[in-house]
């Protein structure tokens, strides 16, 4: 729009051209306002305008049933000016009912009924949009059912009609114009496709198709409540016995001669979508040609009418006079139907959790069951149904499509090719679960049922940017999915000498905490090499093994330290591990995998420095962590790591040194739960070895009998309150005691021990 | 409770759909907690609720403001669950009227503000300045 700020300032010879232009702008907008929102916009076609005129002449029935609850409506609005407001318009409306050419004109000049629809908002009750609506409803095609527009049966007409309010209600939706971003739909995103999802899940698309659907919309705001539930309850109710849906029971797979009669009469005026047509299969074919479809979609449009709700319309009769009764045939075909799943299940539900689903469902199946009384005849069945939808008329807004629609979706997002990976919690407790009752019963063992997950092939959806040949360089649109950078953020090292000796010890410990997590993740590959090993195929399965071998061996290094063909003079590396909390439960799961003589190595290395260990392991108290893996690390040892061990444990040197000083390593180690107990076990592992060997070798070793003695001395020395409990309680320590030490200190040692 | 894993989220939202005329319950992310019918959800988990009720809670005491129609945006839903009706009927909590409720909030609400005034206090005493978490920020 030319718009200057004032006249001087448009040069002289566009100034008529602006000029012209406004006013031909407002030309054309007053043009075009009668077409786009006036009553021109409507594409009315007289004729069949005319012919729905014609066969309502014939049922002045309808319009006398329209006043009647309209009074009552009135009644029931408190307000003063919207009754007046609502007086006025149905003073209109009835005016307009009784004489076929208003309603023709009114028709042509659709504008009045539809801004009166405007001006109405959505707060008002069901009862006043129904009686704006139930001119048009009288005069067209009663447009009740929201589930299908593609039948070409429908008149065009009566959709635009009901299109035009709808466009005018909704705005136009923009289209983003930037490269990169997802493709516009021409629907609301939230909105389920047209079609039914019948196919496979897995290949079908996941956004819903660009159909036009805002006419559903538009229909439901104002298809009052009560009327809406025909057409539902014609999905919902065959939906629902098929589907072996947690539904009340009451409404079996029989349907009630009613519900029949209605999906004649909705399968007439074709209101059952295409897919929902299929299950029901049995009612397709024959009772078409035997009813006049003109006659019927009138009656049922003005028995859709009444306020009254769904009873009422129930309750003029078992079955309203048009209504046919089907022919016997087409109902032992639906009897016949098997609840069918409806829902492929591609969702892998872990067996067990599928079995607590449908045990939860059946028990809420019983609870409705035991609510709506007798699974008796079917009038039982109607009423207690009934009275269940009486009770909540807006019940079912959303049809079972929707939410299968949207289900199907979340459970799509759980599709993944490595269930372990992406949903381990899930995995892992229903593992437990499945423990814990194979624990309980312990009789007949059920099988062990595991989740193979069918391999879902992960498509790759890598984004490419949009490339122009020719170009020279990038593009400079960036959106969500190609962002631009924001910062260049680069990474300097600063050099040695600045570092102060502070720096260098928090650098030093950042350094182990990253040898810490690189060796962690190669333990996860390692354990993870047993499953993978089972789902490979047999040519692969050496290449595993090695490659296992090979990580374990990287661990091992990283524990240790650098260099592998070195000697290793110091356990400092390994040391700075084993401070860190983390580190110590990395050892005590990388234990199991070592060989015995790496194990036996890193048993050594923290036996030598315990007391260090344990000064650190104060506030942590990890240290018992390592207690089982140790455990069983010596049960493999032989008798000389084991006298080893212990020489390591009360660090004495080779040569024995003056009893009588204090001996401060093997004190802290006792004192301490991990040191005792890692000493008992040590000790106890000797003493088997002991009884089993003969032990002539180790009567012949003095170190042992003098570590032995050392042991015991220290261990009546320490007070027993400082004593702590021992982890495994030893056995057959007092056997080893037994001897070398005389009876009473024996019973000291007794007494302690306990 | 089973661990909140994707699959036993999905498969609690696939129940919930099947039954969506029972009354649920749903938490937001302000604290606001609603009950309500409920009549659609979508898979951004926007929810149209249906003769809502919003509960306020304050400690054994709880009231109820009928709210009508809700529509709530899925990324404000912090859980949404259904309600067993035989359990909602053996319920410790004793309902108020709406005015007491508002009223015993507003104490809790004004005796909350005093401590956190007197703490903040006592830290600028020592010299220490805790800084303020933004009041959107829920986490």
């Amino acid at each position: 729009m030319f718009r200057y700020p004032s006249l001087e300032e448009c040069p002289l010879d566009e100034e008529e051209d602006g000029f012209q232009a406004l006013g031909e702008e407002d030309e054309d907008i007053d043009q075009f306002n009668d077409d786009t929102f006036g009553a021109g916009a409507v594409d009315d076609d007289w004729q069949e305008a005319h012919e729905r005129l014609a066969e309502l002449e014939e049922k002045p029935v309808g319009s006398g049933q329209q006043a009647a609850p309209s009074s009552e409506d009135a009644e029931l609005l408190g307000e003063p000016e919207d009754a007046l407001a609502e007086r006025l318009t149905r003073l209109v409306i009835e005016s307009e009912l009784e004489d076929p050419a208003i309603m023709r004109a009114v028709h042509t000049r659709g504008s009045g009924a539809q801004t009166m629809a405007l001006n109405t908002s959505i707060w008002d009750g069901p009862s006043v949009l129904q009686r704006i609506r139930t001119p048009l409803l009288s005069q067209e095609m009663p447009s009740v059912s929201v589930l299908d527009y593609a039948l070409p049966q429908r008149p065009p007409q009566a959709r635009e009609e009901e299109r035009d309010p709808s466009e005018r209600a909704l705005p136009r939706r923009s289209s983003s114009p930037i490269i990169g971003s997802p493709p516009v739909r021409a629907v609301p995103i939230g909105t389920p496709p047209k079609q039914a999802a019948m196919p496979n899940f897995n290949q079908q698309i996941l956004c819903p198709k660009p159909v036009h659907i805002r006419a559903t919309m538009q229909q439901r705001y104002s298809a009052p409540y009560g009327e809406r539930m025909s057409p539902n309850q014609l999905c919902n109710v065959p939906n629902s016995s098929l589907l072996g849906h947690p539904f009340p029971t009451s409404v079996s797979p029989v349907l009630t001669h009613l519900q029949r009669a209605q999906l004649l009469g909705g399968a007439q005026a074709g209101r059952i979508s295409p897919s929902q047509f299929a299950r029901v299969s049995g009612l397709v074919g024959s009772p078409l040609p035997s009813v006049n479809p003109k006659l019927l979609q009138g009656r049922v449009g003005q028995m859709m009418a009444p306020t009254g709700g769904f009873r009422a319309f129930f309750g003029a009769g078992p079955a309203p006079p048009s209504q046919p009764q089907p022919p016997p045939g087409p109902v032992p075909h639906l009897q016949g139907l098997r609840p069918q799943p409806f829902r492929p299940d591609t969702t892998h539900l872990h067996p067990q959790h599928r079995r607590l689903l449908h045990q939860r469902q059946q028990q809420n199946r019983n609870q409705h069951r035991g609510l709506n009384g007798s699974v008796g005849d079917r009038g039982s069945h109607r009423g207690s149904h009934q009275e269940q939808t009486r009770k909540d008329p807006y019940a079912n807004l959303m049809l079972q499509r929707e939410k299968d629609w949207v289900s199907k979706i979340q459970m799509m997002q759980l599709q993944s090719t490595d269930p372990y990976l992406d949903d381990y919690y899930y995995q892992n407790y229903f593992q437990k679960l499945e423990k814990l009752s194979a624990a309980e019963e312990d009789g007949p063992k059920k099988e062990r049922t595991k989740l193979i997950t069918p391999q879902v092939a992960k498509l790759e959806h890598t984004y490419k940017p949009v490339q122009f040949e020719g170009s020279l360089g990038k593009l400079t649109v960036s959106s969500v999915n190609n962002p631009r950078k924001m910062i260049d953020a680069v990474v300097t090292s600063r050099g040695e000498d600045d570092e102060t000796k502070e720096k260098q010890v928090r650098d030093k410990r950042r350094q182990t905490l990253v040898t810490i997590e690189k060796t962690y993740s190669l333990l996860l590959d390692v354990e993870d090499y047993e499953r993978r090993y089972l789902l490979s195929l047999e040519g692969e399965r050496p290449a595993l093994m090695g490659e296992r071998k090979q990580k374990i061996c990287n661990m091992y290094d990283n524990l240790r330290g650098r260099a592998p063909g070195q000697e290793r003079p110091s356990d400092d590396h390994f040391m700075q591990i084993m401070c860190i909390r983390k580190g110590k439960r990395l050892v005590a799961r990388i234990i199991p995998f070592l060989s015995p003589e790496q194990a036996a190595d890193l048993l050594l290395a923290t036996a030598r420095n315990l007391p260090f260990l344990i000064k650190k392991d104060a506030q942590d108290e990890v240290l018992p962590c390592l207690l089982r893996p140790f455990s069983h690390v010596l049960y493999h040892l032989p008798l000389g790591t084991v006298t080893s061990l212990v020489q390591q444990l009360t660090n004495l040197p080779q040569s024995a040194a003056a009893p009588a000083t204090t001996n401060l390593h093997l004190a802290t180690v006792l004192q301490n739960k991990f040191g005792l107990s890692l000493l008992y076990l040590v000790l106890s592992r000797g003493e088997e070895l002991q009884s089993t060997d003969g032990g002539t070798e180790l009567m012949q070793d003095n170190q042992w009998t003098e570590l032995m003695l050392l042991a015991a001395r220290e261990l009546l020395r320490v007070p027993p309150a400082a004593l702590p409990k021992p982890v495994p309680p030893p056995s057959n320590l007092l056997s080893l005691f037994s001897r070398y030490v005389d009876q009473q200190k024996l019973n000291l040692l007794q007494t302690k021990l306990q | 409770m089973a661990p909140s894993s994707r699959r036993s989220v999905s498969a609690a939202a696939r129940r919930n759909e099947e039954r969506l005329e029972e009354k649920h319950l749903v938490l937001l992310r302000d604290g606001r907690t609603l009950i309500g019918f409920l009549r659609s959800i979508d898979q951004f988990a926007n929810l149209v609720l249906h003769q809502t009720v919003e509960r306020i809670h304050v400690g054994k005491k709880y009231g109820d403001i009928p709210r009508g129609i809700f529509v709530v945006r899925g990324e404000n839903v912090v859980l949404l669950g259904e309600i067993d009706l035989e359990k909602e009927s053996d319920t410790l909590l004793q309902q108020v009227s709406i005015e007491e409720i508002l009223e015993e909030q507003r104490v809790e609400l004004q005796a909350k503000q005093e401590s956190e005034k007197l703490k903040v206090q006592a830290l600028k005493e020592r010299g220490l300045a805790v800084p303020r978490a933004d009041t959107l920020d829920e986490y």
